[in-house]
């Protein structure tokens, strides 16, 4: 919402600048969001008195006149009706400039020589020609002459734009704002006459005055489903004319962000931005029957609306119907066939209530969001449709002279009960923290309007009994009325607390802590932590070629995605993270090990999808460079099995096998199934190459996932033993086994078979001679560490022979001389 | 004698190397050296000189030995330092280069946060991210058709489900959870999700972080008190806070926090548009409808609940102007993290 500065003067005289009002409507909760100076550079523009006007010479249309700036007399040629002796009008100067950056010279028309313009509303505050029927301004007799434009009308001025929460409805109009700032300013409102006799934003609403409204305008209005629309006042000006707004209000329009029309248009406008009341013009004498039903639409009706569209109306709109059928949308736009034109003569304003809701799914349905629709959805004042309606009427009739025919069609199924709250000093204090005083409450309520009908002072129930203003339809409860002291009194005024009790238990889950022991191992071992997207594309999910009956391949979907590429849940952190090494790749990064902590998604017989938590892993390339130290460091399947075994033994996982073959996405003959305790936690592996190319990555891509619940689920936190007091004994063992035979197979039978084995190390794999073809070496480091006694050689050498038996037997291995 | 001594003395000074020394010590000292010559022609004095004289041959012998083995000290030493400066390395070399990973700067916001709240007593409670529209919504006073929805953009996955479009239903479960015990205190972290196209500062996924404290209590002077540690200690530095009435369906009294700008302290630049201050959050007292559909009486508690969004706080710290870099996962941008 846009509010021109000068616009909210005229209902409250603010002791501030616009920057100082700005700020203190903000602190109070309304929004502005910018401040801007809109200036339109209109210069060299003054006002002139028709000294004499003689026909032009060569064409009929024009006329030649002599006009008296005050200090210079001009001559200037004008075809305007209102080009008249004994006029004032408004001309511009050989020189002036106009918006748009219009300039005007000196110039002869048919042959005659003009010594500047006379101009129109629309020249002066568009620097656009004239509209059709449009006259040269005229100053009211007397205007002094010489006189710039922009000291006879609001030319420049400061726009508020305001960022509006969706509970502020009673701030989109601008006497909202102005009840706000009055409050804030300690300042009175000055309501326009006819809504001050209505008692508008009065605490029991707006009130019929005595004596006024007998009378009957001859229309009828039928509200058979009041659900939808439950009030509806129709108010009828006769003998209009058509004329154009005055200058001020155009530009007040303009400045708020409505496109000027028409006087009778532009009032409707004007005021509802004025009240916060949507209203609509009807051209009287269109509307056949001479009766206004509101119902909802049937089947494929249709309506043509202002903008000039053909619209079928989905079922369920509310529309204005007259005798003929549809003339308007309730609450959204109006329809073409009752359009205000040069022809009206007599005129319906609507005022009605409607259903919010209704009014909310309508325009969303029919993708017409109007500065009407966005009042109406949020709620209008349900007391004020008749008030608004006269404020209107008048409003034409004082600009443009029509007669507002006296009483208004009125159909009403509102009762509107005063909403009456009691505000207890302790329920303040307790939310706040802060102690009030009955009477501070009872002067910041009356100062929105609100009436405090009762006040108790006693400590124990003090308190103050409020009847809110119908316009505030936010306001709900006790706590709303705290919130309404609490902004007018200033949050930043209600100072600081601390919390004061300890928390006992609280609801962290253990699991969390290890979380982030893991995140600083894995940091800790070279791995740069990413938050890739939970949508994916489901095409990146097939690209990893996960079997149809893999649950990875069927992720939960968006039901109306921004767009395919992220379209469903991730079930696995693999794809992200593939993306990241191939964007990374694409970058010239050489070398990457990269991971993830999040969560993936799976369809479930629930209500809600399965969420559980991954670790997701990826390297490619050299991640560290040939230094002089030694050789490059390279991505690959034993580094990142080296990182899970760290993560492993950090956990306290023990007994971890790496099982042959993971699917896809892993190369068969370089991945495995990482499983502890008897269950699957994860795959680990090189990408199978289809996938590479499928996915255009340019070289090898390591990648594993492990289950972080499945993990979770086995920590073992350490335990401590003695260190040994004895001398641990070192024995290296090399056997030659087949080469099929799995070295992790080898190392558990030895570990297991061994007695006093404190640790197994492989440290040399051999397959070429003297070991013969088709077998392979593999070369043991044995520590040995009892820890009662050092083991003499011959337990050693019994020791080896009860291996190699186990390992002979079960491995057809031999020893390695 | 004493001519002889100046002279010894002065060898073993000249002496270079231990080899030398040891030859000036056999010439000396040795069985057929020039003072044992000396008691040699000892029968040559009259008997009552001769006790002075062996004494005075002892003493000589003495002095030399401790000269010389004073002197084969300072040789070894010499020796010793001249074979370890042939062991000398370049020290101006690069050190053995270890690739050291980081964390994400999300995560160490996070932590950061966690732990300076943890010291106010808030655990952790992590919630869902597929949720309900009654938690998403309904139970946080955002009933079907309440203007507060056109706040949210939200990704549906079926009628009723959805994509958690805040970290807020975290609350109701969060409360739930705890059964109506006192005091309640926990911050709920994690994704959101939202229907906004990515650009400089949107992206459909991003991160929040919901805190909730109810107690018999607690008050809207506390939840000032709260941020007001919480922004001081996170930014390390002094930050004025600045609470806006706001709206949100489920607190009542709401505000918009805003700091006083951590780049220009609150001058005005155009990280805060000039205006010296930047939204961080929202917040308020927890509306009696919320506390009661989390199993608590408004009527004998209050609470008060902010929710801050991590990533903009983030971007904040480490001055990260397009939030796009916090999820390319770009190895040049997450490298730049592995400080504290």
């Amino acid at each position: 919402m846009r509010v021109p500065w000068t616009w909210l003067n005229e209902y409250v005289d603010l002791p501030w600048d616009p920057q100082e009002a700005a700020h203190r409507l903000a602190m109070a909760g309304i929004n502005v969001e910018e401040l801007t100076h809109e200036k339109l550079g209109v210069s060299s523009v003054v006002s002139a008195k028709i000294l004499d006007v003689k026909p032009h010479p060569r064409n009929p249309g024009q006329k030649i006149g002599l006009l008296d700036t005050g200090t210079e007399r001009l001559q200037i040629v004008s075809g305007a009706p209102g080009f008249k002796q004994g006029n004032i009008t408004l001309v511009a100067k050989p020189g002036a400039t106009l918006p748009g950056g219009l300039t005007i010279e000196l110039k002869e028309i048919d042959g005659v020589a003009s010594q500047g313009m006379a101009v129109c509303t629309n020249e002066l505050l568009t620097g656009q020609p004239p509209r059709p029927f449009e006259d040269i301004i005229l100053l009211p007799p007397g205007t002094a002459l010489g006189i710039p434009a922009g000291e006879l009308f609001e030319l420049d001025d400061w726009v508020m734009e305001l960022d509006l929460t969706v509970n502020y409805s009673h701030c989109l109009g601008i006497l909202g704002i102005a009840i706000e700032a009055a409050a804030l300013a300690k300042r009175s409102l000055k309501l326009p006459e006819v809504l001050a006799r209505w008692n508008w934003a009065d605490t029991h609403g707006s009130q019929k005055p005595e004596p006024d409204h007998k009378g009957d305008p001859e229309f009828k209005i039928d509200l058979p489903q009041p659900e939808f629309c439950p009030r509806y006042v129709g108010k009828v000006i006769e003998d209009v004319r058509f004329a154009y707004s005055p200058v001020n209000m155009e530009r007040r329009l303009l400045l708020a962000g409505q496109r000027p029309l028409n006087l009778i248009v532009d009032v409707t406008n004007y005021v509802m931005l004025e009240t916060g009341q949507p209203l609509h013009a009807f051209d009287a004498d269109q509307i056949k029957g001479k009766t206004i039903i509101v119902r909802s639409s049937s089947p494929g009706e249709r309506v043509v609306t202002l903008d000039d569209v053909d619209r079928e109306l989905p079922e369920n709109t509310i529309l204005i119907t007259d005798a003929s059928g549809p003339i308007g949308i309730a609450g959204v736009m109006g329809g073409k066939a009752t359009e205000i034109t040069e022809a009206t003569r007599k005129v319906l304003i609507e005022s009605a209530y409607f259903d919010p809701l209704t009014v909310r799914l309508g325009s969303q349905k029919l993708k017409l969001r109007t500065e009407a629709a966005l009042r109406f959805e949020k709620g209008v004042d349900p007391t004020a449709q008749a008030a608004i309606a006269e404020r209107a009427a008048t409003l034409i009739a004082d600009l443009s002279g029509g007669t507002p025919v006296p009483g208004y069609a009125e159909t009403n199924y509102l009762d509107v009960e005063p909403k009456r709250i009691v505000l207890h000093m302790r329920i303040v204090e307790r939310l706040l923290g802060t102690k009030f005083s009955p009477e501070t409450c009872k002067n910041i309520l009356e100062g929105i309007n609100f009436q405090v009908e009762d006040m108790r002072t006693h400590t124990e129930d003090a308190s103050v009994s409020v009847v809110v203003p119908p316009r505030r339809v936010d306001i709900h409860g006790e706590v709303d009325l705290v919130e309404e002291v609490a902004r007018h009194y200033g949050y930043d005024n209600l100072g600081t607390g601390d919390l004061s009790r300890a928390v006992p238990g609280g609801i962290t889950d253990p699991g969390l802590l290890h979380v982030e022991k893991i995140r600083d191992l894995l940091a800790s071992h070279g791995g740069l932590e990413c938050v890739t997207n939970s949508l994916v594309n489901p095409e990146d999910l097939a690209s990893l070629g996960w079997d149809p009956d893999d649950p990875r391949g069927n992720p939960v979907r968006l039901q109306h995605p921004l767009s395919s590429e992220e379209s469903v849940l991730r079930t696995s952190l693999l794809p992200g993270l593939v993306k990241v090494a191939s964007s990374n790749t694409r970058s010239g990064i050489q070398g990457l090990f990269a991971w993830e902590i999040g969560r993936v998604f799976f369809p479930s017989q629930e209500l809600l999808p399965v969420e559980t938590r991954q670790i997701g892993l990826v390297s490619y390339g050299v991640l560290r460079p040939k230094t002089w130290l030694g050789g490059q460091e390279e991505s690959g399947f034993y580094r990142m099995k080296g990182v899970i075994d760290s993560l492993m033994s950090l956990l306290g996982v023990a007994d971890v096998k790496y099982l042959p073959k993971a699917g896809m996405p892993f190369h068969p003959g370089r991945s495995a199934k990482i499983v502890a305790n008897m269950s699957t936690i994860g795959e680990i592996g090189d990408l199978h190459p289809v996938c590479l190319k499928r996915l255009d990555l340019p070289m090898s891509v390591t990648a594993c996932w492990l289950s972080l619940e499945g993990l979770l689920s086995m920590v073992t936190p350490a335990e401590s033993v003695a260190p040994s007091r004895f001398m641990p004994v070192e024995r290296d063992l090399a056997v030659i086994v087949p080469e099929d035979v799995s070295g992790g197979e080898v190392i558990d039978s030895i570990s297991k078979t061994g007695r006093h084995l404190v640790a197994v190390t492989l440290f040399d794999v051999w397959k070429k001679p003297p070991v013969p073809e088709g077998y392979k070496s593999l070369a043991f480091r044995l520590v040995y560490q009892p820890q009662d006694r050092t083991l003499t050689e011959e337990e050693l050498a019994e020791d080896r022979d009860r291996i190699m038996d186990k390992l002979r037997q079960d491995y057809k291995a031999v020893l390695r001389s | 004698m004493a001519e002889m001594e100046v002279r010894i003395l002065q060898q073993i000074i000249e002496a270079s190397t231990a080899g030398e020394l040891e030859h000036v010590r056999i010439k000396y000292l040795g069985r057929k050296g020039e003072i044992s010559a000396l008691l040699k022609n000892i029968g040559n004095l009259a008997p009552e000189q001769r006790p002075a004289f062996g004494a005075a041959v002892n003493a000589l012998r003495n002095k030399v030995s401790e000269m010389i083995a004073s002197r084969k000290d300072e040789l070894d030493r010499e020796a010793l330092e001249q074979s370890l400066l042939r062991d000398a390395i370049d020290v101006s070399l690069p050190g053995e280069y270890f690739e050291v990973g980081g964390l994400h700067p999300l995560t160490k916001s996070l932590r950061e946060i966690t732990s300076i709240l943890s010291g106010m007593g808030f655990t952790v409670y992590e919630s869902r991210e597929t949720e309900t529209d009654e938690m998403n919504f309904v139970k946080l006073n955002i009933a079907q058709g309440h203007p507060a929805r056109d706040m949210q953009e939200t990704f549906y996955l079926t009628e009723t489900t959805l994509m958690r479009t805040h970290t807020s239903p975290g609350q109701i479960r969060g409360m739930l959870a705890l059964e109506g015990r006192l005091p309640v205190r926990f911050i709920v972290p994690g994704r959101v999700y939202r229907r906004d196209p990515t650009d400089a500062s949107h992206h459909p996924v991003f991160f929040q972080v919901e805190g909730l404290a109810i107690d018999v209590d607690v008050t809207f002077k506390q939840l000032r008190g709260v941020i007001s540690t919480l922004m001081n200690r996170f930014f390390g530095q002094d930050v004025r806070i600045r609470l806006r009435p706001s709206y949100f369906p489920f607190t009542e009294p709401s505000c918009e926090v805003d700091i006083s700008c951590v780049f220009c302290r609150g001058e005005g630049c155009s990280v805060c548009g000039g205006s010296g201050y930047l939204e961080v959050a929202g917040a308020g007292m927890v509306h009696p409808q919320v506390l009661l559909n989390g199993g608590y009486d408004p009527d004998k508690v209050s609470g008060f609940a902010f929710g801050f969004g991590l990533d903009r706080l983030a971007m904040l710290k480490y001055g990260i102007d397009d939030i796009r870099l916090l999820y390319g996962n770009d190895k040049r941008f997450l490298s730049q993290f592995r400080g504290l």
